[in-house]
């Protein structure tokens, strides 16, 4: 496999060196800490109604919605120098990759007027309804079921694993519109739930760390209106899967433990520690690699090529190396990981440490993705 | 990027696989090599890609010729294409018009040492020194390195091979006679390791396209419990980590000399010539694991890769050269590795 190469612009290195020393602002000034795995695990509606009033959400989506019509590349970017930062973006994260392009997509004009303008001001946020209790890596055999009924449809089931439901207004639900048949991608829909609707219940999952940010979200009659209906009734699968793409291989997935690698490298140039430095310029080698490759099929989904097998590629292999980061630390420096230490490397490797077992399964486990790109390179 | 260049690839690609059987690349074992397909080369004026235009060649560029290095590592191709094209177009970077003869150059060992015009000293794992006429190597002259040309008649040659049976001789110079030789800056030298690292990141990309491609294939054909291979969940993880560490290993090779031909390369070649280390050894282990016993024998031609992967790993600048050389970059360095990542430079504000 091939991937583009990309060179960035003048105007695009300009627009890096903007979000960079308006983050560094923001850091200094205390708005925000830096956390490791801060994309999932870092909501703060303040700090993301900060960010929408830069322009910062949905910056590439129309200009009538609100957004700035830029290109892929610098919303890449963006994203890039809040992880690199450690930024808790989660709050807006999920609308603005994947709900945004999704209704851009498949969404009527009044799903689109209604939303994205407020997804664009920091005032909506979503997330995303997929796994269930009982359905997990086997996304298509989920059992929440939409009954039709006058002027809309009644939802009962649940959800689980929901990133950030606690602060989302809004969930893309993935679920059944008709009875199961022996083809069992058939018959899925996505609606849009308000979260705050009669019969919602939403109960945390702590994580390992202690922090709640997965939830369980249960649907007891709960009331969707006709409106809500996402694209094509029945076509939940086929719609769900043009999101994944930009799921798998963005900078999210090679970037969620970089605070670790940064001060463990600043703390080894500290002590002058000539060969750690040697050591860890391995990951800092293969994070380059894995950038190239990231960076590579933002390129080509821009230009509305397929990145299915390559994005599922970059997930399985980025979010094994994002583990290894941790691992290869520890052994280079004296520490001691605890989530709450006054040194910024314990604390980084604290959250890396208990953060990375999901990786590699959160967006698909390694081995759905492995399988699809065993596929992908057989049919080649 | 030079609009000859897909032309260019095509035209040798082909060359390459009607040329070059297994029995070919064979040839190497019996201390003997493919004559033939360099005639072929020299005839289409292959050699003279990167060759600037007054000097007689085709003016072609530092991508063009780097892709041909991979394809010379994809179809194990035993002639001394990378090591003549190499030393020529360091010749040209100090102003001497490339040779005819055939060459080659060694610049990853202690320099040979110069005096008064005469050279004396040893150097080991030379690469097809036996068959060249011209060496371009470093020596020094109180403490000033130079860039060397001498007459391989000058030397006494041992043959040796490396891993994969390429010539890799071990020369002794007495008070050589020296053709010419050009004084280096730090800057220069530099230079002239990114180059000759760059060659090998290619190589050895294209030893990995194929290791990668031939897994695939023997993975559909190979049928064991009635049926193939590749319907067992753990070849297919064997086949997708091979597919991410070619898709890898391509990137960092594109990203590498995309930067090399802009005058760009800082860190990134010692990051690519790093992550290629990783994915050799990656690729041979999983390769060879998907070919089980026929792999491990000389009747199947997987060892032609895996092999070159091997010793190419260990030689000139290789892991270990770079590691440090990224470390006493960054050791006192006021930018962050994010910074180095992005190449933060001062932009000029339009």
């Amino acid at each position: 496999m091939n991937l583009p190469t990309v060179q960035f612009t003048k105007e695009q290195e300009l627009f890096r060196e903007e979000v960079r020393t308006f983050l560094q602002q923001e850091l200094q000034k205390g708005t925000f800490q830096t956390k490791c795995d801060s994309w999932l695990s870092g909501s703060d509606p303040a700090f993301s109604r900060i960010i929408a009033e830069q322009g910062w959400i949905g910056m590439t989506w129309p200009k009538e919605y609100g957004g700035a019509e830029r290109s892929s590349i610098d919303r890449y970017i963006l994203t890039e120098e809040f992880l690199a930062i450690g930024a808790p973006v989660a709050a807006h994260w999920f609308a603005d990759r994947q709900t945004g392009p999704l209704l851009l997509r498949f969404g009527t004009d009044y799903q689109k007027n209604f939303f994205l303008p407020k997804i664009v001001k920091g005032e909506c946020f979503f997330a995303i309804g997929l796994s269930e209790p009982n359905s997990g890596s086997d996304l298509a055999s989920v059992k929440t079921k939409a009954e039709k009924v006058e002027g809309g449809w009644i939802v009962n089931g649940a959800k689980t694993w929901t990133s950030n439901a606690q602060d989302a207004h809004y969930m893309v639900t993935l679920v059944r519109t008709e009875p199961v048949t022996e083809k069992k991608h058939q018959g899925l829909s996505q609606l849009i739930i308000n979260l705050k609707s009669e019969g919602v219940t939403i109960t945390p999952i702590r994580y390992l760390t202690g922090e709640h940010h997965f939830n369980d979200v249960f649907f007891d009659n709960v009331f969707v209106p006709d409106e809500m209906v996402v694209g094509t009734l029945g076509n939940g699968w086929a719609q769900g899967l043009a999101e994944l793409a930009y799921e798998r291989s963005g900078p999210e997935r090679i970037l969620s433990t970089f605070p670790l690698l940064n001060e463990a490298m600043e703390e080894l140039k500290r002590q002058q520690d000539i060969e750690g430095l040697a050591q860890i310029s391995k990951l800092v080698a293969e994070l380059w690699s894995l950038r190239n490759l990231s960076i590579g099929v933002a390129k080509v989904l821009e230009e509305g090529g397929e990145v299915g097998v390559s994005a599922a590629l970059v997930k399985s292999v980025g979010t094994k190396f994002e583990q290894k980061i941790p691992e290869i630390v520890r052994l280079l420096l004296d520490v001691y990981p605890q989530l709450h230490a006054d040194r910024a490397v314990d604390r980084y490797l604290a959250e890396s440490t208990l953060h990375a077992p999901g990786f590699t399964i959160r967006g698909g486990t390694s081995e759905v993705l492995y399988g699809i790109i065993a596929k992908g390179v057989l049919a080649g | 990027m030079s609009e000859m260049k897909d032309m260019i690839i095509e035209v040798v690609e082909r060359i390459f696989k009607e040329k070059v059987e297994k029995e070919t690349v064979d040839l190497l074992e019996a201390n003997q090599w493919a004559e033939d397909v360099w005639q072929l080369i020299l005839e289409n004026e292959i050699h003279q890609v990167a060759v600037k235009e007054e000097n007689g060649g085709a003016g072609g560029d530092y991508e063009d010729l780097f892709h041909l290095y991979r394809l010379v590592g994809k179809y194990a191709v035993p002639i001394p294409f990378v090591e003549h094209t190499l030393a020529n177009l360091i010749l040209e970077f100090i102003n001497i018009n490339p040779h005819t003869e055939l060459s080659t150059v060694h610049l990853a060992a202690k320099p040979l040492e110069l005096t008064a015009g005469k050279v004396s000293g040893s150097l080991d794992h030379v690469p097809w020194a036996r068959y060249a006429q011209k060496l371009v190597t470093l020596a020094t002259e109180k403490g000033t390195q130079s860039l060397i040309v001498v007459d391989l008649k000058e030397a006494h040659i041992e043959n040796h091979t490396n891993l994969a049976a390429e010539p890799r001789d071990s020369l002794q110079f007495t008070d050589g006679k020296i053709l010419a030789s050009h004084p280096l800056t730090e800057e220069q030298h530099e230079f002239l390791t990114k180059l000759q690292t760059a060659a090998t990141v290619s190589k050895m990309a294209g030893a990995i396209d194929r290791a990668y491609e031939l897994s695939v294939q023997f993975s559909k054909e190979r049928e064991q419990f009635g049926r193939p291979i590749h319907r067992f969940q753990l070849v297919q993880q064997h086949l997708a980590v091979l597919a991410g560490e070619q898709a890898i290993s391509a990137a960092a090779l594109e990203n590498s000399i995309a930067l090399l031909q802009k005058g760009e390369a800082g860190d990134e070649i010692a990051f690519a010539r790093l992550k290629l280390d990783d994915a050799s050894r990656i690729v041979a282990t999983s390769a060879h694991q998907v070919h089980a016993a026929i792999g491990v024998t000389h009747e199947h031609r997987l060892h032609h890769y895996t092999r070159r992967l091997w010793a190419w790993r260990d030689e000139d600048f290789h892991e270990k050269y770079w590691k440090k050389q990224l470390a006493k970059n960054w050791l006192n360095s006021s930018n962050t590795i994010w910074d180095v990542l992005t190449k933060k430079k001062q932009v000029e504000h339009i």
